[in-house]
This record gives structure tokens, C-alpha cells and sequence, in this order.
């Protein structure tokens, strides 16, 4: 079977650090730091964590549909998801994670822009 | 530089908050910089329940009068961040004034970790929770395949060796004009009737220690004695076969589609293993399968045919008569035959 990125680059030793630095990094954002303003703790790193998680095929699945609802009524803009991307890219090659798999994470997340964006016509 | 300025420098300079409260009215007659940088510039105003509404001040007094100190932990944001702080308070040794010292250790990274710890062991035992879930459901699958004794075999050293069981009886059962019933009822109710009848007669067969070993179309074959040894295998299978034809007789009493059975059994050796690497098959094979098969087809419908070698196993126990052409016997039970 083919190692998973989560494992090949350390298992939760890694991703805890990967998660705690995307963490401080997303809150510090201007662009996207204000989507997390009324979060409580707990729930923010427990999203982080199974978003990082998830990213490297890590313990963490999530169906397209509960990444639809876990978004919805947040309008999130194209720019900001943009954003969100670099800040990821950025970390991971803090991380030390090599290029092409952070293009291959990068691609998933793309793949999954509509289900966080909404259009006009969605609501 | 007085030793005094230096101390107050290094207290203001330092990564932890420092405060002295006065406990009369609870405000706040020096801060260092990190407990500025955490709760604001101070104010002559600033009172202690200004940056910590949820702290209980008639128990911080009770405990300054009592044992002197208290510790308790506080939550505020820093812009977005949530912070936790484990704050301390001791009265202040020798002073005139009624003063306590407080000192703030900034324990957010503890409780991100914690939260986070949290979140992955909870997504562990969820995942570990699945995992075992489909062990369970994939044993199942094998044990439906496999006797235990070949899947532990398997389980433990990844291949099942051939094996001779010695004696065994095979009985092996198919349908009377099994293709026209296809051709007059849809294939899903067929499917369904079938599905129906082999798990009653895996019922009976359990019943006597008679094990299903393959089934393909019609033909439903089983046998006893394999893998766990049976002394009495010729009377279980013939208790089974006896068993199946009541079974149908009754059940085509009461249903649309008659099935009309035809039984062929046989005492023997069988080789047991499993067949393929890649999709796995438990089957028996020898001449004593051949052999049931064999009397199957020589077998009438509703009857339950085998030679004579079966026979004298169950003999005083179920009847056996020859038939008219002599070429096989056929099996009853005592009391139908009586």
C-alpha cells in the first residue's frame, strides 16, 4: 500500500507542529484570521487538526457533503481562499515537505474551492 | 543602576505578567510590561474584576485572609487568539499595605495542545473503532467461506494446507427442474427462494454438525465431519437430508413455488483445502464427493439416494432399501418408512 503523505512526513509528531503554526499563522491573517473571531479554542483546533490531517490522509475523512455544511452561510470570497491556500503552501515548506506533495495537497484543496465558496444562487 | 532598578527592570522585562493587587479596593498598583501587553495600558480605574469578569472576588479575599494565596486560570482574547492564563496570587510577606502579588503564566499553548490531543485521539478511536468494525465484518465474510479451523490457519500463517479428512459423509442437493423454474418466475424471486431455503437448511445442518461447503445454482453441497472429526457422520448427514426434504415438503405447502429436491449421499475420504490465492475458496474434493454426486443424479425426486457402503453406517436408524434396478439404496427415516 502506498505510504500516506501523514506518514511519510512523521504521523502526528509533524502534523501537531504543522497544526499549531497554521494555527498562529491563520489567526494573524487579516484575510482570513476574521472567519475564526467567534470560534472557541477547542473547536478551532479540532477543525485545524482534522483539516491538516485530512490534507495529508492522515486519521481524518471527510465526505465533499460535510465540507459543504461545515462552510455554508460563511461566504467566503475567492480571494480568501486564495489566501488560505498560500498560507498552507507556506507552511508546509516550512515544514520541509517536499514540492510536489505540496502540490498534490494543494490540488485537493482546489478541488474543493466550490464546496466552500457559495455562489449567489446557492442560498 | 540601584539594585532596586535593576530588580524592577528585569520584573517589567520578563515573559510572565506580573501585578501587585491591592486587595482593598482591588486595583492595581503596578503591572509589568507582558501584563500590559496581555490586558492594555493601565488605568488608576483598572480594577481586577475590569480584566477578569468571571474571577470570584469574595473567595480571592477569603483565601488572601486565609491561607494567603490562591490560584485559579483565566481566558481572554488577544485579538483573535484565545489565551489562558494560570494566575496566582500570594499575599505579600511584611508589608504595611494589605497587597498580593499576582503572577500570570501564559498556558495557552498548553490548552491549544490539550485541544488538540483531544481532537486527534478522539479521531483515532473513531478511526481504530472502524477499523475493528470491518475486521469483524471481513472475519465474517471468511468464516462464511472457511471453517474456523482453516481461517485460524490461514490467519496465522497466510495459506491453508490441503488436509485429508477420513471418515467423512458428503450429501449433495439439487432441484428437480431447476431451469424451468427459472423460465417461469422472475430471477429475483428465485434468488430469493434459494436465498431462503439454503439458510434453513444451514439451520438444519448446524443442528447435526453438518457444515455447507459450496453452493452453485442449484447444487448445495455439505458435509460432516470436516474440519472438526464427527463419529456419527453418516447418521448427521442423513438426519440433515431427512431433515431438508421434510423441510421442502412443508414449505411447498404453503408457498407458490414448489421445489422439488433430490438428495445424493456418500461415506468416505475428502481432501479439505483452500483453493486460489486471490479469491479464496474453501472446498472438499476425492471420489467421496464424486460419489454423492453420483447417487444425486441417480436419486428420484423427494428421495435420498446412496449405496450400501452408507447405508450399514446408519443402519437400525434410518431404512434402507434398494432400488427396484439395484444400482443404488435409498434413505429414509425409520418412521416415514414404517
Amino acid at each position: 500500500m502506498e505510504k500516506t503523505l501523514f506518514d511519510k512526513y512523521g504521523g502526528f509528531s509533524t502534523v501537531s507542529k504543522v497544526v499549531l503554526t497554521l494555527y498562529d499563522r491563520l489567526l494573524e491573517d487579516d484575510d482570513v484570521g476574521p472567519f475564526f473571531d467567534d470560534v472557541d479554542l477547542p473547536r478551532l483546533i479540532d477543525h485545524q487538526t482534522k483539516f491538516v490531517s485530512s490534507l495529508m490522509g492522515g486519521p481524518a475523512s471527510f465526505t465533499d457533503d460535510h465540507i459543504e455544511r461545515a462552510h455554508r452561510g460563511m461566504q467566503i470570497e475567492d480571494h480568501q481562499f486564495d489566501r488560505l491556500k498560500e498560507i498552507v503552501a507556506e507552511v508546509l515548506t516550512d515544514f520541509d515537505v517536499e514540492d510536489p506533495d505540496i502540490a498534490a495537497i494543494l490540488g485537493e484543496f482546489e478541488a474543493r474551492r466550490a464546496l466552500l465558496i457559495e455562489t449567489p444562487n446557492d442560498n | 543602576m540601584t539594585i532596586e532598578a535593576i530588580n524592577e527592570q528585569l520584573l517589567r522585562a520578563i515573559g510572565v505578567g506580573v501585578a501587585l493587587l491591592d486587595l482593598d479596593d482591588l486595583s492595581f498598583s503596578f503591572r509589568n510590561d507582558t501584563f500590559n501587553e496581555w490586558f492594555g495600558e493601565p488605568s488608576s480605574a483598572t480594577r481586577l474584576n475590569d480584566i477578569f469578569p468571571d474571577l470570584d472576588t469574595g473567595t480571592l479575599r477569603q483565601e488572601m485572609n486565609g491561607s494567603g494565596r490562591m490560584s485559579t486560570e483565566a481566558s481572554f482574547k488577544l485579538r483573535r487568539r484565545t489565551m489562558t492564563v494560570a494566575l496566582e496570587f500570594n499575599l505579600a510577606q511584611n508589608a504595611q499595605d494589605n497587597i498580593a502579588v499576582l503572577v500570570c503564566q501564559n498556558i495557552t499553548r498548553i490548552k491549544e495542545l490539550e485541544s488538540m490531543i483531544d481532537s486527534y485521539s478522539m479521531m483515532v478511536e473513531r478511526n481504530t473503532h472502524e477499523i475493528k468494525r470491518e475486521k469483524e465484518q471481513v472475519e465474517k465474510l471468511l468464516l462464511n467461506m472457511m471453517p474456523r479451523a482453516a481461517y485460524e490457519e490461514y490467519k496465522t500463517f497466510g495459506v491453508v494446507s490441503p488436509r485429508l479428512f477420513e471418515p467423512v459423509s458428503v450429501l449433495a442437493l439439487d432441484f428437480i427442474e431447476f431451469d424451468s423454474q427459472f423460465t417461469q418466475h422472475e430471477a429475483g424471486v428465485i434468488v430469493s427462494e434459494l436465498s431462503d431455503i439454503y439458510s434453513a437448511f444451514d439451520r438444519i445442518g448446524a443442528q447435526f454438525s453438518c457444515q455447507r461447503i459450496r453452493t452453485h445454482g442449484d447444487s448445495y453441497v455439505a458435509v460432516s465431519g470436516v474440519p472438526d472429526p464427527n463419529e456419527d457422520h453418516a447418521a448427521a448427514i442423513a438426519n440433515s437430508g431427512v431433515r431438508f426434504l421434510r423441510y421442502l415438503e412443508r414449505r411447498n405447502d404453503s408457498h407458490p413455488i414448489k421445489w422439488k429436491a433430490r438428495i445424493g449421499v456418500a461415506t468416505g475420504p475428502v481432501i479439505g483445502s483452500v483453493v486460489g490465492n486471490q479469491n479464496y475458496i474453501y472446498d472438499v474434493f476425492g471420489p467421496t464427493v464424486a460419489a454423492a454426486l453420483h447417487h444425486r443424479d441417480q436419486a428420484a425426486k423427494m428421495t435420498m439416494a446412496t449405496d450400501q457402503a452408507f447405508a450399514d453406517l446408519v443402519a437400525g436408524r434410518f431404512d434402507g432399501a434398494p432400488s427396484s434396478d439395484g444400482s443404488h439404496v435409498l434413505i429414509r427415516d425409520m418412521a416415514a418408512s414404517a
